[in-house]
């Protein structure tokens, strides 16, 4: 997958130049030795130009045509479900702190496993709120680990 | 003879009522995890990571260790009843041990397959109690030199032998080294590359990023794919023959042998080792037309190999503190999110929790063996819930399990961003093992080096001044030229093909 692997490569090499700005923004050595930019400088330089040489070579190779049939993003039904389960993520990830870990991971659940082909509605409901509500009591009464409650303390 | 007395103490511990349990916890989830296919035990262990905050050091690794195994197990149940490997290293058992399922004989491929993980996960952990002391009375002479050259050698295997393009492999060798620069500097305690953002001067947590790689990755992998048929093969009353079990004796032995060798290298991985045993049974077979088509010694050995070399991962791990394969580089996660440091210091001063855990491994063995010989029909109804349901509870328990690490949403969101970061990679090849390895190495190899340099005032010479270093880092760069030799010789010759 040529493409990908130039893409993922120049992406590093962004990477490690940035890294290197970063690092000399730090001292390379202090008074006991090397100092808190020492390695990142050197790693990132390292980085910068073995990306360099990689996508050199990535550049350099004939194109696979088997490459053309290759399709990173996934699409048809198996595409939906994925973008589903991705979206419903990041929702997640984002809301939590606001509407609490019970609220979120109820409508997560019942999102989640919707989107992948349940339709049964009693399992949707009984999964959603063990999943939620359930992982809710024994994360913090038997397990002792805080959740967050959110703005409205459901 | 001291090695024998510390057992000894370590069984009076691990076969206390709450390790026990534990024990047979972490073996019961290991198994669930291992069943469902695409998630490994790199991957069971990740997400199964938080349900041990609340046990104590001894227990928390004990559990692991069991979910470590029985995740293995675990795998091999899919591989003879559906024909898909629950995790790569069963990849192998699907030749065979289908076939055989397919002719009735399910039940003794299973049998097999617990009996000869049994006995090859015993007699590598017998392995780890006589070798693990004297190779780590040799490290305890290692200063931060030898442990700079060390984990050097250790990062260089586990890139090569992890990765088929090596050069794939340096790159997410190079992202891993990378991720783990964020954080404080552990020598001036000051803020390094955290932009502000408070939940990195902890780091980037390595619990969500390899949940989010093995884990969130491989089930949008299997988003894409169809399901596999639900139907599996019925396990029948009809047990292990006499004439089956003669046949697996000498594949046990063997497949013992090759695991706990090969589980001493790092970053052979769990797939190579299963391969080299049944290459070596079909050689050795008089019969070698009968592999493939249901011969019991394409099961017997490369699942007797799968668990001696879970187990024998484990010395390098115990003894040196490098991680054989990405599930070991979890658990050394594991033992430092539990304050401990797996190495040579271990056994000097927590001989009492070592002891403890290796005790167990015989225990979880054990235990492994007794469950799954009479619950393998649990497991089959187990297999019959829908992919939606199961996936649901994967994909939920990893998002709990990422914000329990550290109480932290940001986490959820690392957990997410290298779930896709993992199956952008697996689709364009380029391997994540590495980035696995070097984003709990990194850490430790910074750490050597700059206590190396800071003890000889910044002069590299220091790396020069004792044999045990300068061996190490030969090694590592003989290691690094024949690989780049190997690859150029193989693309040679493809391009002349």
């Amino acid at each position: 997958m040529r493409r990908g692997r130039l893409v993922a490569t120049g992406a590093m090499l962004a990477f490690c130049l940035f890294a290197l700005w970063q690092s000399l923004l730090l001292p390379l050595t202090d008074r006991l030795g090397p100092g808190p930019g020492f390695f990142p400088f050197w790693l990132s330089l390292v980085g910068s130009a073995f990306a360099v040489a990689l996508l050199v070579s990535i550049y350099r190779e004939a194109p696979d045509p088997a490459d053309a049939d290759v399709r990173i993003l996934p699409h048809g039904p198996g595409g939906r479900r994925w973008l589903a389960v991705v979206v419903s993520m990041a929702a997640v990830t984002a809301a939590m702190d606001f509407v609490g870990f019970r609220v979120a991971m109820l409508v997560f659940n019942a999102a989640l496993v919707i989107a992948l082909g349940e339709r049964r509605w009693w399992i949707v409901a009984v999964f959603a709120v063990l999943g939620s509500y359930g992982v809710h009591y024994v994360f913090t009464t038997w397990l002792d680990v805080l959740l967050p409650s959110g703005r409205f303390g459901l | 003879m001291e090695a024998l007395s510390h057992l000894l103490a370590g069984f009076a511990a691990a076969l206390s009522v709450h390790y026990l349990l534990y024990a047979f916890a972490g073996c019961m989830l290991g198994t669930l995890i291992g069943l469902l296919p695409g998630l490994g035990p790199a991957a069971g262990t990740a997400i199964l990571i938080p349900l041990t905050f609340s046990l104590d050091a001894t227990g928390s690794i004990i559990m692991l260790c069991a979910i470590y195994y029985g995740a293995m197990y675990g795998g091999t149940i899919t591989s003879v009843l559906m024909n898909v490997p629950g995790e790569g290293a069963s990849a192998i058992t699907c030749i065979d041990g289908y076939q055989m399922a397919k002719r009735g004989r399910a039940g003794a491929a299973l049998a097999i397959a617990a009996i000869g993980s049994f006995v090859g996960g015993t007699i590598a952990t017998v392995v780890l109690v006589f070798a693990a002391p004297p190779l780590a009375a040799v490290a305890l002479k290692f200063g931060p030199p030898e442990f700079f050259g060390l984990m050097l050698l250790g990062l260089v295997l586990l890139i090569t032998f992890s990765s088929e393009n090596v050069v794939l492999g340096l790159l997410s060798a190079l992202i891993g080294m990378a991720l783990s620069i964020p954080g404080t500097d552990f020598v001036e305690g000051t803020p390094r590359m955290t932009f502000g953002i408070l939940e990195l001067m902890d780091g980037v947590g390595f619990v969500p990023v390899i949940m989010g790689l093995y884990g969130i990755g491989e089930v949008l992998a299997g988003l894409e794919r169809k399901d596999p048929p639900i139907t599996t093969m019925d396990i029948n009353a009809k047990t292990l023959t006499a004439e089956e079990a003669k046949a697996s004796v000498m594949p046990i032995a063997r497949g013992t042998v090759i695991g706990t060798f090969l589980g001493l290298i790092p970053g052979i991985g769990t797939i190579l080792p299963t391969l080299v045993s049944y290459a070596t049974e079909k050689k050795l077979s008089k019969h070698p037309e009968r592999f493939g088509q249901g011969a019991i010694e394409g099961v017997a050995g490369p699942e007797t190999t799968n668990n001696a070399y879970a187990n024998g991962a484990l010395i390098p791990l115990f003894t040196l503190g490098v991680p054989a394969s990405p599930t070991i580089a979890v658990l050394l996660g594991a033992f430092m999110m539990n304050g401990l440091a797996p190495g040579p210091f271990l056994f000097r001063d927590k001989p009492d929790f070592v002891w403890g855990v290796i005790a167990s491994l015989y225990v979880g063995n054990l235990i492994l063996l007794i469950l799954n010989l009479p619950l393998v029909g649990l497991w089959v109804r187990l297999l019959r819930i829908p992919h939606s349901i199961l996936f649901s509870l994967v994909l939920a328990f990893t998002v709990v399990g990422a914000f329990v690490t550290s109480n932290s949403i940001f986490d959820i969101g690392v957990l997410l961003a290298f779930g896709l970061i993992g199956y952008v990679f697996n689709k364009i090849g380029i391997p994540t093992a590495p980035m696995a390895f070097t984003l709990i190495l990194g850490p430790l190899t910074e750490n050597s080096l700059r206590q190396s340099l800071s003890m000889s005032g910044g002069d590299p010479a220091i790396f020069m001044r004792s044999a045990t270093s300068i061996s190490l880092l030969v090694l590592a760069v003989a290691a690094l030229v024949w690989t780049a030799f190997s690859g150029l010789r193989r693309r040679r010759a493809a391009g002349g093909a």
